[in-house]
């Protein structure tokens, strides 16, 4: 009987999940040694982690070369997307576990060193003089830690670096309307605005951390207000980085006239997940920068 | 007006939400999908523009300044 392309499809054999698994034994096995004092740690380590960068580049491409030999079949389309669901429920709990933590400091645990609720006790006991400030630059046990000199205001490089992110929103969804329309010039437009839009944002955020580290003794180390500070801002730049390559990759991908309007699921993929970095740079401004 | 940009935020992650519903029922030829993250988009400038008007109306401060 002839198999029909809406049976159950079966790749062929791969050793990219082996090529993976070894990355990935090698990169925290190298990590764990490195804590160890051990000195090929480091090495085994940034192996591992080249390890992991060649499996993605290799695997992926396999994907899309399968995909544009047009092998995939609805069934596959449907288990691109549920894995792209889930990978975006990873996305939403790691941003969700940082803003708790920032939520719970700013309104729970900074207050009640201040003796709020009843906890009269715990400052009067622990730390008569502190007062209960946010952002904290004054802290209970300043001397183990930073202090900083101020923090960074909201009107300076983090407004227009959100303006930049919102600018590269909208030329992202100019290129996908392009896409639905077939408009080529437009998609490739669109792309290389969006991707230009990304680098001056990390570009700026790298020149707001130098002057945070250099000027404003802000830095990881400044108690409760430095950690989150740079916990949430820099994990969403790691962010902005990957996004950027992958918009990169599909940028490549529509000048080797891949896509079309019946047939895209990496650029929705890739659009989705700049939306959703976006948005969470959106939070971080009016969270950490505003209210 | 904290609560009225806590709203505005509200609308941006219903309109990105129901872009990633559409995202994982519809299929490529929908425009579902993009018509949810132009509103998206739009709820957002909105948002910034608001906060830029309610500065300088003084209705709000950034963090810090009080």
């Amino acid at each position: 009987m002839q198999a029909s392309k809406e049976e159950y499809f079966i790749p062929d054999g791969s050793y990219w999940p082996i090529v993976g698994s070894i990355g990935m034994a090698s990169m925290l096995g190298g990590f764990a040694s490195s804590l160890h004092d051990n000195s090929l740690g480091t090495g085994i380590m940034v192996l591992g982690f080249g390890l992991i960068i060649f499996m993605v580049f290799g695997w992926m491409g396999q994907v899309v070369h399968e995909s544009e030999q047009g092998i995939y079949n609805k069934q596959v389309d449907r288990s691109f997307r549920m894995g792209m669901g889930w990978f975006i429920f990873s996305e939403v709990m790691f941003f969700a576990a940082f803003f708790g933590a920032l939520w719970y400091a700013r309104n729970l645990s900074v207050p009640w060193l201040g003796g709020s609720s009843n906890n009269a006790f715990t400052n009067t006991v622990l730390w008569p003089e502190f007062k209960s400030v946010w952002p904290l630059l004054q802290m209970p046990d300043a001397a183990n830690f930073t202090v900083p000199k101020a923090i960074i205001h909201a009107w300076e490089i983090p407004a227009i670096n959100t303006l930049c992110l919102l600018l590269s929103g909208a030329t992202l969804t100019w290129a996908h309307w392009a896409l639905l329309n077939n408009n080529r010039k437009q998609i490739i437009v669109g792309l290389i605005a969006t991707i230009a839009l990304g680098v001056i944002f990390l570009s700026l955020q790298v020149a707001e951390y130098a002057e945070a580290y250099q000027h404003l003794d802000l830095k990881l180390s400044s108690g409760i207000y430095g950690s989150t500070f740079f916990m949430l801002t820099g994990f969403h730049g790691l962010h902005v980085t990957l996004g950027t390559i992958m918009l990169i990759v599909i940028l490549m991908r529509v000048l080797r006239g891949h896509f079309n309007p019946d047939n895209h699921f990496g650029f929705e993929g890739v659009a989705w997940y700049w939306h959703f970095v976006d948005v969470v740079w959106l939070g971080l401004f009016i969270f950490v920068y505003w209210l | 007006m904290k609560y009225v940009i806590l709203l505005f935020f509200v609308f941006i992650i219903y309109s990105l939400g129901s872009a990633l519903f559409y995202m994982m029922k519809d299929g490529d030829g929908s425009k579902r999908m993009v018509k949810a993250l132009t509103m998206r988009v739009g709820f957002s400038i909105g948002l910034f523009l608001l906060l830029l008007f309610a500065f300088w109306m003084g209705w709000i401060k950034p963090t810090g300044v009080a």
